[in-house]
């Protein structure tokens, strides 16, 4: 559904030196340096698939986005939406998509969010069946009639992103570019949002593209990842392998023993050298491995033998954990040979 | 005391710093400011083409032209934005933060506009002037004229300031900030005589205009500027007027603003 | 794609702008009445200022009779029909302002990127019917209609019916065009609100007749920012019955039209989408 390849964005920045001697030798003779926010960035995305675009501040994400909704054209490399170049097609490519830019309201600042969904609906010419069918749900799950005929500008951040949220999937659009739609969202409308987007997805086989900085809004929407870092893709696959890139493991245990918490402490340290272990609540400890050095089979064995363990359990690892690595140059590829 | 005065002082700096990052559009401000003179002087100097020679008010043809032109260049010195942005800040609200600061908000304003009154002077007003000298004769002052003139600017200056931030006051109540400063402007464009020159007015519009504060903006300076006042004592008397009108619409500020902070605390509970 | 597939296609799209602009402007009306505290504030703003420069007027006919070879009541009868081209155009196309102010330097634009309308369309369509506008409308009729019915001008001829409107409409185009290309300045340096407002008051020039102004100044209003055909020239042959430089005036207003809106083509390949 969506296709980037060796997708490039430069931008010309212009240095004005400072002073006024510098500000109007700029107005005759302006001095720029070539910036490349996205660098040859390739992916695909299935229809129906669920992506999270993911990437540290100023890695390129808006821009990749603003290029697949054709607000900018690439410097060089194509991307698709659907077989159509957004930036060549805008027109027929916006009818398509739905779109959220937490930061930058799509709205009518000075209208009333029903004024403006009717609006939307003219623009986008949807009929009224599924205008009907498609307000009822955002009644429901985003309390759209709370929000009443406040203006859109008076509303608060997070009633505003309901409204936005709404406005993008009036029209039922092939595919979703939502950068940040949860912001300013409390944890029970961020809950209805995810439902909203994964009915669409079931029922309408809504192809997703989404960026948050909140990582329980992708684990609970995305399959799949696309990482960038520096304007490049580092990773490309499901949450699943994304997360088995981890290069550290956890295992939380209690035990009947008598052994008091700094013992244990000791004891493990010294029996599986490497690792840190810490106090975690309710007497428990946590241990803290290297994927590299242990497997889990070998830290479950020596915790098994040493102690008389009453409760033991592997946490998924830490979503936050395997970015930070993958950000910081990416995990040691000799890492996941050694693991069993 | 030498401490708070270092305090606004700083504010000036800021001003400054701000009025000069934004230096490119004072070139479009001498256009914009050539242009609105040269509508009214053209339109004036039209009546002097015609053959019966009128002598509206007394005028000759280059003082009318001086007058029309040093009036115009008031006017912008005048419109230094104080009441757009005051009401800006009673709607956002940023005007509670302002409160809370270890600084009179009116004062701290007066120090904000201060640097754009000295650029607007350096980089618009004496350019244009420059340009309309080079186009028309003109009635220049002599020494002295031109010192009471300068005193009477100076005044003119700080009235313009109440005067606008009185009407920015007005968002407390209506947010349509474009409808009452552009009423703002003609009331006051019509009544200080930076239209028309008192003296040319028809007897019931000048009668109106004595009773008003606004004629000590324009028509006061102006007059000094061109010498049109019998003796020493009258020119003295002039500067006077427009002092005690000066002082009047300042103490109506202080007022007004007080009345605004209590109301202000009223509303934000 | 053959022209049988296009004719069609272009048909459907123009119903469908129409049908967009008549929702839009009723949309548009609901906001005036809810907020018509500030619509009369800025209707009263405008009225106090054209009596205030019809004062103006009055005042130097008090000294002259005619002023070019123009009497009051035809100067009168300029200055309102000098409105009507304005005010129609602010009706429609005054959120240009905000293009050239804001929208750009925050990246704000971005939205109207997003929706299946065209840019320019997107842009306006942000808000119809600007009250000011309408005062303006309001006040240059009434102005047109007492100076016409003092000077006898024949207001309810078939020519004045047919030429009138279409001298409006051309002299709006005209307006709307240089705001757009001060607009279009704004994609390449971020913030053209200045220009635009330096722009809008040479306009100023076109409420008396330009024979006022130097021979260079009535060029450049002729012929470079070409205000004296949104007033001067129309009005001229509606006092006389003689065209004059009126046949000028559909040439003008398609060479305003086309350079604006190439500039304003080659603005949008420019955006850049500035801010976060």
């Amino acid at each position: 559904m969506i296709r980037a390849e060796a997708l490039t964005k430069e931008f010309r920045q212009h240095d004005v030196k400072p002073g006024l001697l510098g500000g109007l030798g700029a107005l005759f003779r302006r001095e720029h340096r070539l910036v490349r926010a996205v660098d040859g960035v390739t992916f695909t995305v299935p229809a129906g698939a669920k992506v999270a675009y993911i990437g540290p501040n100023g890695s390129g994400k808006s821009t990749t986005i603003k290029m697949l909704t054709g607000v900018v054209t690439p410097t060089s490399g194509r991307c698709t939406v659907g077989g159509l170049e957004p930036y060549r097609h805008r027109r027929r490519n916006a009818r398509r998509i739905g779109v959220v830019f937490g930061q930058r309201s799509q709205l009518w600042w000075d209208l009333s969010v029903p004024d403006a969904l009717r609006i939307l609906q003219r623009i986008y010419e949807v009929p009224d069946p599924v205008y009907r069918r498609n307000l009822a749900l955002f009644r429901e799950l985003l309390d759209l009639d709370a929000l009443g005929t406040t203006r859109v500008g008076e509303l608060s951040l997070g009633q505003r992103m309901r409204a936005e949220i709404a406005a993008s999937l009036l029209h039922d659009p092939a595919v979703v570019f939502w950068d940040e739609p949860t912001i300013g969202l409390d944890l029970a409308f961020k809950r209805a949002v995810h439902e909203l987007l994964n009915r669409a997805n079931r029922e309408l086989g809504t192809t997703v593209l989404l960026t948050s900085h909140d990582l329980n809004d992708i684990a609970a929407i995305c399959d799949s990842t696309v990482i960038l870092s520096g304007g490049r893709v580092v990773h490309e696959g499901s949450l699943r392998a994304l997360l088995d890139r981890a290069a550290h493991r956890y295992t939380i245990f209690g035990h009947a023993g008598t052994l008091g918490t700094a013992e244990t402490i000791r004891t493990v340290e010294e029996a599986l050298p490497g690792v840190t272990a810490t106090a975690a609540d309710e007497g428990r400890i946590r241990l803290r491995y290297d994927v590299a050095r242990w497997s889990s089979r070998e830290v479950l064995a020596t915790l098994l033998t040493r102690f008389e363990v009453t409760d033991c359990y592997a946490p998924e690892p830490d979503l936050q954990d395997v970015l930070g690595e993958l950000y910081a140059g990416g995990t040691p590829d000799d890492a996941r040979a050694v693991r069993t | 005391m030498a401490g708070s005065v270092v305090r606004y002082l700083a504010f000036v700096g800021v001003g400054f710093q701000s009025v000069l990052r934004y230096r490119a559009s004072f070139f479009v401000s001498v256009a914009t400011t050539a242009t609105t003179t040269a509508v009214v002087v053209f339109l004036w100097r039209a009546v002097y083409q015609h053959p019966s020679h009128p002598a509206p008010g007394g005028f000759t043809l280059p003082t009318i032209t001086t007058y029309l032109l040093v009036a115009q260049l008031l006017i912008r010195l005048h419109d230094n934005r104080v009441d757009s942005e005051f009401a800006n800040d009673i709607m956002t609200g940023n005007i509670a933060v302002a409160l809370a600061r270890p600084a009179r908000y009116p004062l701290m304003r007066f120090c904000l506009a201060v640097p754009v009154i000295v650029a607007d002077l350096l980089l618009v007003a004496l350019p244009v002037l420059a340009l309309f000298a080079w186009l028309f004769p003109l009635r220049w002052p002599g020494a002295a004229d031109l010192a009471l003139f300068a005193v009477a600017a100076a005044c003119s200056v700080v009235l313009a300031f109440a005067v606008n931030l009185i009407t920015g006051m007005h968002a407390i109540v209506t947010t349509n900030t474009w409808g009452v400063t552009l009423l703002k402007t003609t009331v006051v464009g019509l009544f200080s005589g930076g239209l028309v020159p008192t003296d040319a007015m028809p007897a019931p519009l000048a009668h109106a205009a004595a009773l008003l504060p606004f004629r000590s903006m324009i028509d006061t300076p102006v007059r000094l500027f061109l010498g049109r006042y019998d003796t020493t004592a009258d020119a003295l008397r002039l500067l006077a007027h427009q002092a005690l009108w000066t002082a009047g619409t300042v103490l109506l500020c202080a007022l007004l603003w007080r009345r605004l902070v209590v109301r202000i605390g009223v509303l934000r509970g | 794609m053959n022209r049988a597939a296009t004719a069609p296609a272009t048909l459907h799209g123009l119903l469908y702008y129409a049908g967009l602009t008549w929702f839009l402007c009723r949309v548009s009306l609901r906001r005036l009445v809810t907020y018509r505290a500030d619509f009369l504030l800025g209707a009263i703003g405008f009225v106090v200022r054209t009596g205030v420069q019809c004062l103006l007027i009055g005042i130097v006919f008090n000294w002259v009779p005619t002023l070019d070879g123009w009497t009051r009541d035809e100067v009168l009868f300029l200055f309102g029909f000098a409105l009507l081209p304005r005010g129609l155009d602010r009706l429609f196309t005054d959120w240009l302002w905000f293009v050239a102010g804001r929208l750009v330097y925050t990246g704000e634009f971005d939205r109207y990127l997003v929706r299946p309308l065209r840019p320019l369309y997107s842009i306006v369509a942000e808000r119809f019917l600007w009250p000011d506008g309408a005062a303006e409308l309001i006040v240059g009729i009434s102005l047109v209609g007492y100076a016409g019915h003092r000077l006898d001008v024949p207001l309810w001829s078939a020519g004045t019916l047919v030429v009138a409107p279409l001298c409006v409409l051309c002299g709006a185009l005209i307006y709307a065009s240089v705001k757009l290309l001060c607009a279009s300045l704004a994609f390449w340096v971020l913030i053209s609100h200045p220009t635009m407002h330096a722009a809008n008051q040479v306009a100023e020039f076109a409420g008396f007749p330009v024979g006022l102004y130097p021979a260079p100044f009535q060029w450049v209003l002729t012929w470079v920012l070409p205000f004296a055909f949104t007033a001067t020239v129309p009005v001229a042959y509606l006092l006389s019955g003689e065209p004059g430089q009126l046949v000028w005036l559909p040439v003008v207003t398609a060479g305003a039209v086309a350079v604006a809106l190439a500039a304003w083509t080659r603005g949008l390949a420019a955006y850049r989408s500035t801010g976060n």
